[in-house]
């Protein structure tokens, strides 16, 4: 019995330093899902009442158009290193995402009427990993950085003083107001942002 | 005896060595858009002056072919966390205070918005 103790808290303490299990919760806006989608030919007034102000809003070739969002993200991830043991030469993780959200999108003409409404909601699952790294760790398994950004309109006043290749791509940016909106997590590598070259 | 209670009392030790976080980012202008400010607005009246001299500059001015909105930002995020090393928790909430106006091809407040997020502390 005397022999079985230190044994028994040597694994303790292995199983004690040797794991761990980390939870992010991100909630950004408020949700939307017990509004009304405004009808056809509802003025910019009562849509801002029913709504409040938009979260996001770019000028269009007919008028304007009007978006707001709620996002909800879920990241789990468990992780076992030997490192606090001092066999710092293999980790194995494991990790994935969950998003899910609402996006309501409305059109609106230049006599201030919507012209269209939409919305959609989803509850996916965002990506996801595994990985065994010996020595240190290279990868991380869950990635939630592209979706939890601040809103554009705070780049807003310091646009034209990015680096190089976004200051010339400005008025193609859907951040800058006057060409287009996009949700969050759309891909820079194609479409009006891929001179951006992030 | 001594080498085995050593052994326990520092698995308990690391087993209930645990920490908390707590931390608030806030970024944007500052909200000058509360109902009593806003009150002294008059769609068809007011103009773009009347709206920059009460609030201030603002995020973003988006130009609408003839006539300009002025949208104003505020961003706050609260975020809470249990550091227990075996198992750890964040929550992070982002709230939007914001406000919107638009004004015709003469600078005449047309429309305008705002709101501001009511926290749960009240």
């Amino acid at each position: 019995m005397k022999a079985r103790s230190p044994l028994i808290a040597a694994v303790l303490l292995v199983c004690a330093l040797s794991t761990a299990c980390s939870q992010w919760r991100y909630d950004l806006g408020t949700p939307l899902t017990a509004i009304d989608l405004p009808q056809q030919n509802m003025l910019l007034a009562q849509a801002l009442d029913l709504l409040g102000p938009p979260q996001r809003m770019s000028a269009t070739d007919s008028g304007f158009v009007l978006a707001w969002e709620h996002w909800h993200i879920r990241e789990d991830s468990i992780g076992l290193s030997l490192g606090a043991l001092g066999a710092d030469f293999l980790s194995a993780d494991w990790g994935e995402m969950r998003v899910k959200g609402e996006f309501l999108l409305l059109t609106f003409d230049r006599q201030h009427l919507v012209t269209s409404a939409t919305r959609s909601h989803w509850d996916n699952y965002g990506g996801g990993g595994k990985a065994i790294q010996p020595f240190l760790g290279f990868v991380s398994v869950v990635d939630a950085g592209d979706l939890i950004g601040p809103l554009p309109q705070h780049k807003w006043g310091s646009s034209l003083l990015q680096q190089l290749p976004d200051t010339l791509n400005m008025v193609s940016n859907p951040g800058s107001g006057q060409s287009g909106l996009q949700q969050r997590g759309t891909p820079t590598a194609i479409g009006q942002q891929s001179l951006e070259m992030d | 005896m001594k080498k085995t209670a050593l052994s326990i009392a520092l698995v308990l030790c690391v087993s209930l060595l645990g920490a908390c976080a707590q931390f608030d980012s806030k970024r944007g202008v500052e909200v000058n858009w509360q109902t009593e400010v806003t009150d002294k607005l008059t769609k068809g009246e007011s103009t773009r002056a009347n709206v920059l001299a009460l609030l201030g500059p603002p995020s973003q001015v988006i130009a609408l072919d003839g006539e300009t909105a002025l949208y104003y930002l505020f961003e706050q995020s609260k975020g809470d966390g249990l550091i227990l090393i075996v198992y750890n928790r964040m929550r992070i909430d982002t709230r939007y205070d914001r406000a919107i106006f638009f004004f015709n091809e003469h600078d005449v407040l047309t429309e305008y918005s705002t709101r501001i997020y009511q926290s749960d502390e009240g």
